[in-house]
Order: C-alpha cells, then structure tokens, then sequence
C-alpha cells in the first residue's frame, strides 16, 4: 500500500468542503453507495434496517461544514492554523502540522465509529490507514470522498484486514506516528505493544453509560413520559452493545411521580421503542436469562423486581442489590431508585464503572451536575441523546483533532 | 395415620437416599424414573414445607402444598445465585454440619450452602468417586478397595479454607483413599513447585500411584513451572489426575485437549487416566468424565443415579437431546438445601449424560460495550 500525501496539497478548507460534501451525499438513504453499505452492516452485525439507518442518519448527518469548522476551530483557534501560521493573543503564532501517517483500528466496533477520526486526520492532511470491518462501509466512504477530490483516494486506504497479527496490520501499527484504536482490553494492549515507541496512542477502550433522572423531571407528567422514552431509547439502540448504551438508571425519589410510577413509564416506552428498534435477537441470551431468573429469585423475597419485554427480549430490573454490578448483557436495563446523587456516585464508585457518558434530566441542577463531573465520564449527555454524540463535542475526553496534529510555534 | 414431624421425614429421606447410594455403590444399580420422580417429588413436599425462602419461591411459580409438581422435571429449581440471596435451609442452620461459600465471580457477595448432615456428602462423594475415577484405567487396571494413592492436591487445604466445598471433597476422598501422605500445594494462586516436586519423587520411588487433584488453572500453573524447570514425571501405573474446577474467572485459558496433553506429557499419566470432575458448592453430587468417553475427543459427563440434568432453554422449557441449553440440576443429595438448581453452566444431553459447554454465555458483544467479565477484569488490575 503506498500513501501519499496529496492532501498537503490543498488547503484545510478545501478538505472540509470535500468531506461536508461527500458525507451529505452518505447523508441520503437512497445514495446507492450507502444502500450497499447498510444491507452489509445489517448481514455483519444483524441490525434491523431502522437501526442501521439510525446509525448512519447520525454518523454523515452530523459531518457538515459547520461542524468540522466549528471543531477544528474550538481546538486549534482556527481553521488556517492547518495551512500555516496564525497568530495568537499573547502567544507565538502556531500551526498545526498533521503527523505523516494515522493507522485507526476498529476491532470490535459498531457501525462507522472509524470515520469521525478519519475525517479529522484527514482535516490534519495526514495519510491514513483504517482497519475496515467485513462491511466495507470506511471503504465505500473514501470512495465517495475520492469522487470529491482525487487526494482523499491517493492518501486513505480502508482495508479489511485479518487480526493485528496480521502482517499488514503490524506493518502499518509499526510505522504509524498517530494509532487510533478502539477495542477490548486485550486487544488494545495487543496494538500498543506493536506501535512504535513515540506513536501518538489514542485508545478507545470499552465502556459502559448510565442515567439520572431528577425528580423535577418527575413532576411533570408529559417530561416524566419524555424521560421514559428516552432513557428506552438509550438502552436499546445497538442491542445495548455499545460504550454509550444505558445499563444504569437512577431515579430520585420524591419527585411527583413516584419511582413506581416512572417504572411503569419505563415498561412502557421500552415495549414501544422495542418496536421502533427491534432486537437483533429473538431471545433473553442466557446471560440475561439467568440475571432475570435471579431477580425473580429475589422478587420472590420481597426484594426488587423485573420485567421481560414483550415486543423484543429486553429486559428491565428494578432495584437489583447494590452490592452487585449493574447488569451488562444486551438490551438490560438496571434501575435504582436514589435519594440523591451521593447515592448514584456511590453506586458508580463501588463498581469502578468506567463510564463515557452519564445522561441527565435535570442537569440544571447544581449538584447532579456535580455528581456527573465526578463519576470520571467524559461526557454528560441528555438522555434519549446518549447514542448520538456531537461530532462538535470531545470524544472519549480527547480532542476530535487535536490527536492527529503536532504544534509548531513561532517567537516573534 | 398421624402426620410426620419434619425431622422425621428428614430422616426418612436420608435414609432412602443413602439406601440408594449404598445400592449404586456396591452394584451400579440404576435408578429407574419412577423411582427418581418418587424421592424427588418428596423431598419438594419436605423442602416447600421446611425452607421458607424456597417455598416463598415456589409459591411464585404457582406451586403450593395442594398443587404440588407432578413430575421431578417440574420441580422449581432457583437459580444458584438464590444461596447469595437467601438462607435455603431446612432446619436451623446453628446445627449445620458443613457450611460452603461460593466463590462470588463477579460479585462481593458469596453464597452460602448449609449441610444438616455431612454424612449424605460423604456417601454421594465416596460412591462417585469409587466408580467414575477409581474405574479401570488407561492401562486396564481397576484399583482395589486397598489400594491407597499419594493426594497431591492443587486445590484449597480444607484445614485452612474451612468453606471451601472443593477443598472438603478432596480432603474428605484423600482421608479415605489416601497413603497418609496427602499433601497440599496451592496457596491462593500460588503454586508450590518445590514442593509437588519433591513429594512426586518420594512417591514415584515407592511406586505408589499417586492422585493429583487440581482445577485447570492452578495445573496449567503447575505444567508452566514443571515446563520452566525441564522437569517431568513417570508417574506410577494407576496414577489418576482429578481436574476439577475449570478456568472460571480467569484470565488465562487453555484448551482441555491442550491441558491434557501437556499433562500427561510432564507426569507421565495417560490422558484416559485424567478425568475431570464437573460439580458446584450449590450441589452435593458431581459429575464425572464417562469412562467409555475418556479416550475420545468429546467426552461425555455422566452422573450418579440420584443426580439428573435438564437441559433447558432461556424460559426453562426443556430443549430435545443434542439441542444446547443452560444446565438445570436435581441433586437428592441436597436434602437439606434445594434439590433443584439452575445453573449458568451451557451444554447439551446425550446418551449417558451431558457434554458440558461452560459458561460461555453469549456472542461476544458487537459494540464497545464493556461487559461483566471485563468489569472484574479492570478492577482486579
């Protein structure tokens, strides 16, 4: 595979258009590039075709003009910093140079979570490598930006290969200055042993989301519905296999509606949401089957409860021992009823879960969004919007495209 | 006639069950499913009457005194996490004669087995033991009732690991089948290398068979070292490895066919001779490798008469022979606990028992999603 780097040769602005330009055309369901790509991203993963669309809905719709220029710009101060100098107010002029070559590695990952780095290193005019799923979705995007501007097919090259065993893919870990990869503990453990020493490493390891609802949502009838549905939402995108999937909602107690009440919302607008995003399975996995049948165990005590979805096999638990993780099989739900946020940081901080995203009603609140800073996510997010993040917005606490770039200042 | 207190129909239970195990013992005489359903069907009566928590569970799945299971396949069986849960006792657990604590994967909490009567656990562990590990081995040879083996055991010192039911079954087999000389070479994680070595080559010069116990990961520990030190073994004729245990929770794993091989490679003892046992703290009696399976690929885990299996699917409806499921068991050895257990444990049934999948439970998960074993994994580091 021989890069080049042609993308040097245009102007950071130009590379935005190309992209905003292609990722509009990815943007529409019928583009036949994408059509192609959802139909394989439904084989691979078993996705129902309204959660692929979702998915790629959010993924291109959120790539604009005004969203790549708005990130680049809120992390380096401007968008021509890329082309050359610029000055600063009470600084050396700086410019951004972006690292010769980025390898970014999806190995487990769900649908398209390479392309916002890819896009970003492309911004940097970096020459990028991308480790491909059997998809084809990465690749049929840098096609697309090829068709755009001829520099994007002569500097990215999406293939699908083996494991980071594999000779290409070490060829490409070892020469690599910038390495993003996203993966499981071991895997990332693997790919960092095979980049070079000073590789820039951006890891993105697996994680899990949770929620709080405040009470005051619970006081109005209509934004305690909202909340149910968006917290279902949350919980059963992408099976609830993802870092940003729900497994842990807390709600206040006190609120007008009471936790009972709210249970009986959750049910409900997880029945319903079931529909509009159905499982990928027919079944409870037996991982879930028995965290159900120990809740009905339990229930059976006076102690908790639970329910088993009637339109998909999801499943929702109430009041599971604290003493215990929260459940983390697909489409599993744990709520706990807290007094306040001290018990959800308690919670959180008993189990070390390593959270992305906390998703919050009631965030105007001084001290859940105390609580929410504390808990170590990198991000607080409303809920329903949890499955969504902003291409705008930091992404696992680093920057969009700061990774992919090294400072260059000039005294004066 | 007058009603049975419940200590003696207690007692006339253990009476029956030990009567069975005794039959099985001495002439492997099976037990027919009648028979099975009758003892099952009356150790429920016993059980829904005696251990509140399990009949407040019963009672949940809509069975009562009046409207008992008819059939043993019918009897509620509460998951193994419910010893976490709940005391499922029938008696006063200040009288227990045993008490048993999970291990707790993936929870702080432990679960708690109480025994009213160790001498039910002793009979279901000498009669299994005597037929499924001490049957003719790889070389044709069937131990007599005199032969003692050397206990060289990679499992927790019953002395020190007072609740450990693994440590107590390995203690109690080397009391009865051991030389004297029983020895313990597992402390937490470690192993002591030293320590099996020297006692392997005072066994191996006195010609006495040995009996090493261990669960995988500590005898991959074990092979690890042996293969460090470029020592090995030729182990006695009629030596027997007992593994036990699996690699449940751990990190490390190595494949059975692997394991056994390097095992046999090291000490020198056939890989018919190795067996693996397959039992729970929840559980009273074991399965073991089938003799007539141990030299083939698959091997099939066959159980005492007293112990079945159903092999049922995520609603616990019973799935046909071949079809995998998750393991529900009935153990009339846990007279004063719960005859019926559901377990995580997947597998399938077949002629002459069940070939035992683990708890491999799910697909990997797609996404980026962190999982319950991955959880543990980050914060043990």
């Amino acid at each position: 595979m021989n890069l080049t780097s042609g993308l040097r040769d245009l102007e950071a602005a130009q590379i935005v258009d190309a992209i905003a330009d292609a990722a509009a055309r990815w943007s529409d369901a019928d583009f036949p590039p994408r059509v192609r790509a959802a139909r394989a991203i439904g084989e691979r993963l078993q996705y129902a075709e309204p959660v692929v669309d979702y998915a790629l809905d959010k993924l291109f719709g959120a790539i604009t003009r005004e969203s790549l220029r708005a990130t680049i710009a809120g992390e380096l101060g401007s968008l021509e910093a890329l082309d050359g100098f610029v000055s600063r107010a009470g600084r050396p002029d700086v410019r951004y140079a972006g690292f010769d070559l980025v390898a970014i590695v999806s190995s487990d990952t769900t649908i398209g979570v390479a392309v916002p780095p890819l896009v970003f290193a492309a911004c940097a005019k970096s020459r990028i490598a991308v480790k491909d799923r059997s998809d084809l979705l990465v690749a049929a995007f840098v096609e697309t930006l090829a068709e755009e501007r001829s520099e994007f097919g002569a500097a990215i090259a999406a293939e699908n290969w083996g494991g980071h065993e594999d000779p290409e893919a070490g060829a490409h870990l070892s020469n690599a200055d910038v390495v993003v990869a996203f993966g499981g503990a071991e895997a990332l453990r693997a790919i960092r042993a095979r980049c070079k020493p000073d590789a820039r490493f951006v890891p993105f390891g697996h994680r899990t989301s949770a929620g709080y609802v405040a009470r005051e949502t619970l006081n109005d009838e209509q934004a305690t519905r909202d909340c149910a549905f968006a917290a279902a939402r949350d919980a059963l995108l992408y099976d609830g296999g993802g870092c940003l999937s729900l497994h842990t909602l807390f709600v206040e107690n006190d609120g007008r509606c009471s936790v009972s009440s709210f249970r009986r919302c959750l049910i409900d607008a997880l029945d319903a949401e079931a529909v509009t995003f159905p499982s990928a399975f027919e079944r409870l996995t037996p991982a879930a089957a028995a965290i159900r049948d120990a809740a009905n165990f339990r229930q059976s005590q006076g102690s908790g409860s639970s329910y088993t979805g009637r339109a998909s096999p999801h499943l929702l638990l109430f009041d599971p021992p604290l003493e215990e993780p929260p459940p983390l099989t697909p489409r599993t739900l744990a709520m706990y009823g807290v007094d306040g946020p001290g018990d959800a940081l308690a919670f959180i901080g008993r189990h070390e879960l390593p959270l992305e995203a906390l998703a919050v009603c009631g965030a105007e609140r001084p001290d859940v969004l105390e609580m929410a800073a504390a808990t170590g996510a990198a991000r607080i997010a409303r809920l329903g919007q949890l499955q969504a993040p902003p291409l705008t917005a930091e992404h696992g606490g680093f920057g969009r495209i700061l990774p992919f770039v090294r400072a260059i200042s000039r005294e004066r | 006639m007058l009603k049975r207190t419940a200590p003696q129909a207690a007692a006339e239970l253990d009476d029956a069950f030990l009567a069975m195990v005794a039959a099985w013992h001495r002439t492997g005489a099976p037990c027919d499913d009648a028979a099975f359903d009758a003892q099952a069907l009356e150790l429920f009566a016993h059980q829904f009457e005696c251990n509140e928590p399990y009949a407040r569970y019963a009672a949940s799945c809509g069975f009562s005194s009046w409207e008992p299971p008819r059939t043993w396949r019918q009897i509620p069986a509460v998951p193994a996490s419910a010893f976490k849960d709940a005391t499922l006792a029938t008696f006063d657990v200040a009288r227990a004669e045993l008490e048993f604590h999970t291990s707790g994967t993936t929870t702080a909490r432990s679960g708690r087995h109480f025994v009213q009567r160790a001498a039910l656990y002793d009979a279901a562990l000498g009669a299994g033991f005597d037929r499924f590990m001490l049957a003719e081995d790889a070389g044709g040879v069937r131990p007599s009732g005199r032969t003692k083996f050397r206990f060289l055991n990679f499992v927790p010192n019953p002395r020190r690991s007072k609740h450990s039911s693994l440590g107590y079954m390995v203690g109690y087999l080397s009391d009865l089948h051991g030389d004297g000389n029983t020895a313990y070479f597992l402390d937490g994680d470690k192993v002591d290398v030293a320590g099996f070595i020297a006692a392997c080559e005072s066994a191996t010069l006195r010609a006495q068979p040995l009996c090493i116990t261990g669960t995988a990961f500590a005898l991959v520990a074990l092979l690890d070292a042996l293969e460090t030190k470029k020592t090995a073994f030729s182990a006695p004729p009629g030596s027997r490895i007992m593994e036990t245990g699996g690699f449940k929770g751990r990190s490390r794993v190595v494949a059975r066919d692997e394991l056994y091989r390097r095992l046999e490679a090291a000490l020198g003892i056939p890989q018919a001779s190795i067996v693996a046992e397959y039992g729970m703290t929840e559980l009273l009696s074991q399965y073991y490798d089938s003799v007539e399976t141990r030299s083939s690929k698959m091997r099939v885990k066959t159980a005492p008469p007293w112990l079945r299996t159903l092999v049922v699917d995520e609603n616990g409806a019973g799935v046909a022979r071949g079809e995998i499921g998750t393991l529900r068991h009935f153990d009339l050895a846990n007279r004063s606990s719960v005859l019926a257990v559901q377990t995580e444990d997947r597998g399938y049934a077949v002629e002459g028992g069940i070939v035992l999948l683990g708890r491999d439970l799910d697909a990997p998960l797609r996404g980026c999603s962190l999982d319950a074993e991955e959880l543990l994994a980050l914060r043990d580091a």
